[in-house]
C-alpha cells in the first residue's frame, strides 16, 4: 500500500516539476482528440438529419374530389385500402379536407396574408400520405398510383432529392469517420513523442533508479500513471469542448426548422467514455512506447547480433 | 564474496577494455583498483554491476555468476551492492533525505522503517541537519557524503566505488575515506577504483593495479606504486 502510494506521489510530482512537458503532452491529446470528437459530431448532425428526412413521408397524393366528375363517393377509402396492402408502404394515412386546412392554417399561422388568400376551407383537396419500407421503391409506387388516373389530382414526392442526400451523407459519414481514425492515430503518436521527451530529460533519474536496483516496472509506474493521467486529462478536455460547442451550436440553431442542430446527450455520454478509454490508453501506450528503448540500453545488455559478433575477438 | 575468472571484455568497435583478470575478492576485505584512465577500472566495476555484459570469463558474487543472470533479476543484484561515483549521482529533484530514502523506497520497505533507517544513516556520515537541503545546496564533500549514506543505507555486504574522492580537494577526500573505513569494519566488502596515490598509499589497505587492461600487480597492504617504480 506505502509502495502504491510511493508510485503515485513520484507521479504526481513529476507531473508537476516537468510542468511544461505535462501541459505539452495534454494539448497535444486534447488537440487531436477535440478534432476527432468533433468530426465525430458533426457526422452524427449530418446522421441525424437525413434520418429524419428518410422518416418522414415520401409521397403525398392529392385526390380530386369523391362524388364529383365521375369519381365514386367512396373512392378515397377503396385507394386508401388498396394503398395499405401494398408490401413498399410502411405507413399510410388520410388527410381530409377539414384536417388539410387546419395543416394549412397551422403551416401559415404567422402570415395573415396566406390565411385571407384561402378564403373556402373547401378548396384544399383531400390526400393520402405514404412513407415508405424502403426508400428507392418510390417509382414502383407511382407508377401503381398513376393507375387511377380520374382520382388522383397530383402526385408529390421528395423521393429523388432524399436519396440525392443520402448519397450526400453517406460520402460524410465516410470522411469524418476517416478523419477521425487519422487524427486518434496521430494522438498517439504525438503522446509517445512526448512522453519519450520527457523521459530522455530525465534519462539520468532512471539511471540512478536503476543503479540503487529499482525494477523496471518500478521505474515505469509512475511515467504510465503520468501518461495515463495526461492521455484522461486531454481527452476530458477534447470532450467537453466538443460539448460546449455542440451546445453552443444547438442554441444558435433554435429558430431553424429544416435542420436540427440538436446532438442528443447519449451521444456525448457513449462516445465520450471511448473517448476516454482511447486517451488513457495511448497515455499509457505512448509511455510504454517511450520507455522500452530506453529500459532495454539502461540495463547494459547489448542486442543479441553485436554480442554475438565480438565472440572471436 | 567476489570471484572474477578470466574476465575479458570487448566493447563494439574492437577496444579490448578488460583482458583475461581472475580475482579473488573475500568478504569484509578493502581492495584499491588502481592504474591510470582507460586502464579498465571502471569497466570492471561496470562488469561487477551488470552495467556491462562480459565478454568471456564469469563473475561471481555472493556465489552466484552474475554474468548468467536473467536481465530481470539484476536489480536484485543492484539491491546487494552500494555504489559511490565521482559525480555523485544524486537526483537533483530530491532533497538529501529523499535521495537517501529512495534506495528504500525501492525496496518496497515501509515508511517506518525507512524513517529511522535513513536517520542512523545520515548520523553516520554527519548530515542530519542538512536532511531537508537539495544536493545543489551542499558541497561536493557533502553531496559525496550523502551518495554514501543512499549506498550503505540497506547495509549491503558489497560497496563498489568508482573514483569517489576524484572530484574532491584532498581534506574533503579524507573524510569521505574515513566514512568508507568505517563502513568497511562493519564487515561490509568494498571495492574502490581510485588513481588518487595518497589516499592508497595512506591506507595500506590490498592494491590491485591495472594496465590496458590486464592486471599488473595483486598486493596485500600495498601503495600506490611498486617500490621499483618510485
Amino acid at each position: 500500500m506505502s509502495r502504491a502510494a510511493f508510485l503515485l506521489r513520484e507521479a504526481l510530482v513529476n507531473l508537476r516539476r516537468n510542468l511544461l512537458v505535462v501541459v505539452g503532452a495534454i494539448l497535444a491529446v486534447f488537440i487531436s482528440l477535440g478534432l476527432a470528437f468533433g468530426a465525430l459530431a458533426v457526422n452524427e448532425l449530418v446522421r441525424i438529419n437525413t434520418l429524419a428526412w428518410q422518416e418522414g413521408v415520401h409521397i403525398i397524393v392529392f385526390l380530386n374530389d369523391a362524388g364529383r366528375d365521375g369519381v365514386p363517393a367512396d373512392a378515397h377509402q377503396a385507394l386508401m385500402a388498396e394503398v395499405q396492402t401494398w408490401d413498399e408502404v410502411a405507413n399510410a394515412y388520410y388527410i381530409d379536407k377539414t384536417a388539410a386546412y387546419e395543416e394549412y392554417q397551422q403551416i401559415f399561422a404567422s402570415d395573415p396574408d396566406m390565411l385571407e388568400i384561402l378564403e373556402n376551407p373547401t378548396v384544399l383537396p383531400a390526400s393520402i400520405r405514404i412513407e415508405l419500407s424502403d426508400i428507392d421503391q418510390y417509382q414502383a409506387v407511382e407508377f401503381r398510383l398513376q393507375q387511377h388516373v380520374q382520382l388522383i389530382n397530383k402526385i408529390s414526392s421528395a423521393a429523388q432529392e432524399i436519396e440525392q442526400i443520402s448519397a450526400v451523407s453517406g460520402v460524410l459519414n465516410l470522411l469524418g469517420i476517416g478523419l477521425a481514425i487519422v487524427l486518434g492515430a496521430s494522438a498517439v503518436i504525438l503522446i509517445a513523442n512526448t512522453i519519450r521527451l520527457a523521459i530522455y530529460a530525465r534519462r539520468d533519474e532512471v539511471s540512478i533508479m536503476k543503479l540503487v536496483g529499482a525494477s523496471n516496472w518500478f521505474i515505469r509506474i509512475p511515467f504510465l500513471l503520468e501518461g495515463l493521467i495526461e492521455g484522461i486529462v486531454g481527452a476530458a478536455l477534447a470532450v467537453f469542448a466538443v460539448w460546449v460547442a455542440a451546445q453552443n451550436l444547438a442554441g444558435a440553431g433554435v429558430g431553424i426548422q429544416l435542420i436540427n442542430l440538436q446532438i442528443p446527450g447519449t451521444f456525448f455520454l457513449r462516445w465520450g467514455v471511448v473517448f476516454l478509454l482511447f486517451g488513457a490508453a495511448a497515455g499509457v501506450l505512448g509511455s510504454l512506447l517511450g520507455l522500452s528503448r530506453y529500459l532495454r540500453e539502461a540495463d547494459g545488455a547489448r542486442p543479441a547480433g553485436s554480442r554475438r559478433a565480438l565472440e572471436p575477438v | 564474496m567476489i570471484r572474477l575468472q578470466d574476465v575479458t571484455k570487448v566493447y563494439e568497435g574492437g577496444s579490448v577494455a578488460v583482458r583475461d583478470i581472475s580475482l579473488e575478492i573475500p568478504k569484509g576485505e578493502f581492495v584499491f583498483l588502481v592504474g591510470p584512465s582507460g586502464s579498465g577500472k571502471s569497466t570492471l566495476i561496470r562488469l561487477m554491476l551488470r552495467e556491462e555484459s562480459v565478454t568471456r570469463g564469469s563473475i561471481f558474487v555472493a556465489g552466484k555468476d552474475i554474468t548468467t543472470l536473467p536481465s530481470w533479476k539484476v536489480p536484485f543484484l543492484r539491491r546487494s551492492i552500494g555504489t559511490v561515483f565521482q559525480d555523485f549521482k544524486l537526483l537533483p529533484n530530491k532533497t538529501v533525505e529523499e535521495n537517501v530514502a529512495f534506495a528504500l523506497e525501492v525496496l518496497g520497505r515501509p515508511r517506518s522503517v525507512i524513517g529511522p533507517q535513513v536517520q542512523q544513516v545520515m548520523d553516520l556520515v554527519g548530515l542530519s541537519d542538512k536532511g531537508a537541503r537539495y544536493p545543489r545546496q551542499l558541497s561536493g564533500g557533502e553531496q559525496q557524503r550523502v551518495s554514501v549514506a543512499r549506498a550503505f543505507v540497506n547495509r549491503p555486504p558489497i560497496m563498489l566505488c568508482d573514483e569517489p574522492t576524484g572530484n574532491l580537494d584532498p581534506a574533503t577526500s579524507v573524510g569521505i575515506m574515513k566514512l568508507l573505513d568505517r563502513i568497511n569494519r562493519t564487515g561490509t566488502t568494498v571495492v574502490m577504483a581510485t588513481h588518487d596515490h595518497a589516499i592508497v598509499d595512506a591506507m595500506q589497505r590490498r592494491v590491485v593495479q591495472l594496465a590496458n587492461g590486464s592486471m599488473l600487480r595483486d598486493e596485500v597492504a600495498g601503495r600506490y606504486e611498486t617500490a621499483a617504480e618510485t
